[in-house]
């Protein structure tokens, strides 16, 4: 009888789990080309070291990395800085925690439409500058800026999500401490330093390992916004994949390049459930 | 003919060295109410499920009407049962719930809602019929899974401490309640419970276990004035049967601290022991203080300084130190004295019970 | 008790944090109020402090609704995801819900083992095996049909474990009684088991709902024909096309959010709730 209520699911597991899993690492060492399957050789461990010469792969690899360094940050910082003033407010909780995370429930597709606008040459944002007296930028049009403007875009959209964890984790923090310190003379600052931080050590890292994976994972953003430009600057790992196995069917060179991705997730998310793992020990 | 028979029932658990469940044999009559009575892990519960189905039976045979039940899902066993966490469904009223077997069943509509309001009625459900169990107190529910149980019409009921999760004052009414239903539906009852008043006030018959093994199965008052073992008199009975360890010698029996007593013939003769450790049993109400008893037998008695007393009005206990032991005695309005006096008292010697000090079985 | 000066303190982080709040969302708000303005307006409004207020009510005020939803392939377009989202739903509930209760309540051969497989697919990222997944719809001739887009996202080993952590806490003498009640498995399984973690199965059921309706790589993989597009794919086709304003952009665009917003009203404990414990993994 249990196989009959697991069944279902085995079978799509194996299908489209356990299958393209293999058949992706398999690939990884040929030549596979879509297209005409029956000149596929053997060629080893040759993808991953051409994966690494060629230029694209290369550009992808280290824009994702970029990616990650603005936005673990922003969004990180950010989610904390939210919670902890929403946590200290006495009126209208309900209200900002529903304004920072409804970002969270948009597409990727409407929030990247949207900000094409917002980012365009004579959109709101280059006039909300000039107001200020700054001139006008050109944002994802050039090669230095789309980047980072699509890092900040996607803080902006994902921020909502770890502010309701760091919320669920501050709230979890023993009140007694705080009444303890008080009678200690702490100041707010010391609270803050000596209780708060430490107290959310392990969710910082958890967060900010969260955030790392679903930078690595960025794909959409830049495939509407940019098209991986200008001049391949938002051209990510994941983009890399797509384009090689879907567009030019080259599904033996997109398989090492997706185990090469797989990998660092992999690793980031095993780290991050060891820590996890550890919290809830304590 | 016996409506279900247990035959050699063994239950060992995989991994587990010892069994829990040990040669279980028993035979049951038609409309009878079996009480299964011990402490936690004496496995009571464990036959109880496998009689209902859901523990398999490792070795020995169960019969339910002559048909051998080993191999029968518990769906096809003719039973139902009453769960210790009564076990509702937690999304339906409680109609449906007394109702989903019989729909099951594709009982027919008027029928279905025929015996439902007469479950519903018996148990005084009326007001709570579209209620869902998480708005119910817990006698309430308690009715609700009775209700379950009775629409169904099996022929045998299964309950496994069912009132368990009471208060104390809800579990004395409840407790009239199971034994009115039993005796108007008349449907052969197993009862599984750890509270022995329970199993005294209710059963026909009691099975009294430990460790696995049946101990003594009897008529409640046979329980309780002819224990077969040391386990069984303690168990039965509150306060507590007391113990003292003595020797006996003839018909000179001495307390561990000296004081004595001497048995009459009867008991000397049939014991015929030289100089022998015993185990002596007496109730508290068979350790008798008024003046009729200490006149009659002038030369039996004991005294001991009371320690505690717990006074009730119709149930007084007196606490005393006595041979080494804590008793207890149990006296009439009458006889009730205060702390620190001293008490004088004689051991009924028709209500004397001898244990083996090894084996703990019950002598004569 | 707080002092009259922690009192202050508090209400100006109020004012402060509510300007904030209003700057951070400041795209969201320009983007409603503007889906109701022509070209003419919207480009006029950018420099003042009307970029931010809608316009007066007028007879035009919902031209750009009406132009998206009767004048373009919209409607079409969400009647599609609705369509593929159900489905994806009951299938999902269904299928990971049943493998959720055999690895939670039944025993059947290396059940352990299979739980201990269910979790160490959670970490695969599905990026990684997607280029396989559009080989294998490509190969089987599914590529633009609605089997195509489904099949391969019913099974979920983050849902299989949510049901299962769930399903694990429900009592086993319910099942007890339910069979003594001529309750079969299965319809325990519909009538019982789905009923009483009700929650759970929300929090599923939206979570696939909403990753149905935004998502994008995939169906832009399987979709080339426009008749069977996701209104994510297709948003894509309408801002592309020329005789498309910035006004109906918007309009479209704002048009696509309503029924997030809405689910995130709704069932906002659940979205919540599910989106944490997954990390945003399936968003």
């Amino acid at each position: 009888m249990g196989m009959s209520f697991f069944g279902p699911a085995l079978v799509l597991l194996c299908v489209f789990l356990f299958i393209p899993m293999i058949l992706t690492l398999i690939f990884s060492f040929t030549d596979f080309f879509a297209l005409n399957p029956s000149l596929t050789h053997f060629t080893g461990l040759s993808n991953y070291f051409s994966i690494f010469k060629d230029e694209d792969f290369r550009l992808a690899f280290f824009n994702t990395w970029k990616f990650v360094l603005i936005i673990v940050p922003v969004q990180g910082l950010g989610a904390l800085g939210l919670a902890l003033l929403i946590n200290k407010v006495s009126h209208f909780k309900g209200y900002f925690k529903v304004a920072f995370f409804l970002p969270v429930v948009m597409s990727l597709a409407v929030v990247s439409t949207l900000w094409i606008q917002i980012f365009s040459p004579e959109g709101i944002l280059n006039t909300l500058l000039a107001h200020l007296g700054i001139a006008a930028q050109p944002f994802i049009n050039s090669s230095s800026q789309a980047l980072p403007s699509i890092a900040l875009m996607s803080a902006w959209q994902g921020v909502g999500m770890q502010m309701i964890i760091f919320l669920g984790g501050i709230q979890g923090i023993n009140p007694a401490l705080y009444e303890a310190a008080e009678l200690d003379h702490a100041s707010a600052w010391q609270k803050f330093k000596d209780i708060t931080l430490p107290e959310l050590k392990p969710l910082c890292v958890f967060v900010f390992i969260t955030i790392t994976i679903g930078a690595f994972r960025m794909l959409v953003q830049p495939m509407i916004m940019t098209g991986g430009g200008p001049s391949h600057s938002t051209y990510t790992m994941v983009y890399d994949i797509y384009e090689t196995g879907t567009v030019n069917w080259e599904l033996g060179m997109a398989s090492t390049m997706a185990i090469v991705f797989a990998i660092f997730v992999m690793i980031l998310t095993v780290i991050q459930t060891i820590i996890t793992r550890n919290k809830e020990d304590k | 003919m016996s409506f279900v028979e247990l035959r050699n029932i063994c239950k060992k658990y995989k991994g587990n060295e010892r069994y829990s469940v040990e040669n279980f044999n028993l035979e049951i009559e038609p409309h009878e109410f079996i009480a299964f009575v011990g402490p936690s892990g004496c496995g009571k519960s464990t036959t109880l499920r496998m009689i209902a189905g859901f523990e398999e039976i490792t070795s020995g045979d169960l019969f339910i009407e002559r048909k051998r039940m080993n191999e029968v899902a518990p769906r096809d066993r003719g039973i139902s049962m009453v769960f210790q966490n009564y076990a509702l469904y937690p999304h339906m009223t409680v109609e449906k719930n007394i109702a989903y077997g019989l729909q099951n069943m594709k009982v027919p509509k008027d029928e279905i809602k025929k015996k439902v309001d007469y479950a519903i009625n018996m148990l005084g459900l009326e007001e709570y019929r579209k209620r869902k169990p998480k708005n119910l107190s817990g006698g309430q529910r308690q009715r609700v899974a009775l209700g379950r149980a009775i629409v169904k019409n099996q022929k045998l009921f299964l309950m496994d401490e069912p009132l368990s999760n009471l208060d104390a004052k809800l579990r004395v009414s409840m407790r009239t309640e199971i034994s009115r239903i039993h005796r108007e539906i008349g449907a052969t009852t197993i009862y599984v419970t750890h509270d022995q008043v329970e199993a005294m006030t209710m059963a026909d018959r009691i099975v009294i276990m430990k460790d696995g093994i049946v101990q003594q199965v009897g008529k409640p008052m046979d329980l309780y004035d002819h224990p077969v073992n040391k386990f069984v008199a303690g168990f039965i009975g509150s306060p507590q049967m007391n113990f003292f360890d003595v020797v006996v010698d003839g018909d000179k029996l001495t307390f561990s601290d000296g004081a004595s007593m001497t048995l009459p013939d009867r008991i000397a003769s049939k014991l015929s022991c030289h100089n022998k450790k015993l185990i002596l049993g007496i109730r508290g109400e068979d350790i008798k203080v008024d003046n009729l008893a200490l006149d009659t037998f002038k030369n039996n008695i004991l005294q001991a300084k009371i320690n505690d007393t717990e006074i009730m009005g119709n149930d007084n206990n007196l606490y005393f130190t006595f041979g080494n032991t804590n008793a207890v005695a149990r006296v009439s309005k009458y006889d009730v004295k205060e702390i620190g006096e001293t008490l004088s008292f004689i051991f009924e010697t028709h209500h004397l019970h001898f244990f083996d000090p090894d084996t703990e079985n019950a002598l004569l | 008790m707080k002092t009259r000066k922690q009192k202050i303190l508090n209400w100006i982080l109020i004012i402060v944090m509510a300007a904030f709040s209003l700057l951070f969302l400041f795209p969201l708000i320009w983007m409603i109020f503007n889906s109701f303005k022509g070209d003419a307006a919207i480009a006029h409004d950018l420099h003042s402090f009307a970029a931010f207020l809608p316009p007066a009510l007028s007879k035009g005020f919902f031209h750009n609704y009406t132009q998206i939803l009767f004048h373009t392939d919209f409607l079409r377009y969400l009647v599609n995801t609705v369509f593929y989202a159900i489905i994806m739903v009951v299938l999902g509930i269904i299928v990971n819900g049943l493998a959720g209760y055999a690895l939670a309540k039944i025993n059947f051969p290396f059940r352990d083992r299979w739980l201990l497989i269910i979790m160490l697919l959670m970490i695969v990222p599905m990026e990684s095996i997607i280029t396989i997944h559009f080989f294998f719809i490509a190969k089987l001739g599914l590529l633009n049909t609605v089997i195509g887009l489904v099949l391969p996202g019913i099974v979920n080993p983050f849902n299989i474990f949510l049901f299962r952590q769930v399903f694990i806490s429900l009592p086993d003498d319910i099942w007890e009684a339910a069979q003594l009640d001529y309750c079969s498995p299965i319809k325990y399984f519909f009538t019982m088991v789905l009923p009483m973690a009700k929650s759970a199965v929300a929090t599923v059921g939206v979570l696939t709902f909403l990753g149905v309706w935004n998502d994008y790589l995939w169906p832009s993989l399987v979709f080339t024909s426009n008749r069977l597009l996701t209104v994510q794919i297709g948003l894509n086709a309408i801002t592309a096309n020329e005789n498309t304003t910035m006004g109906m952009k918007l309009a479209v665009i704002t048009l696509v959010t309503i029924p997030v917003i809405i689910m995130y009203a709704l069932f906002s404990k659940q979205i919540v709730e599910g989106v944490v414990s997954t990390g945003g993994k399936e968003g």
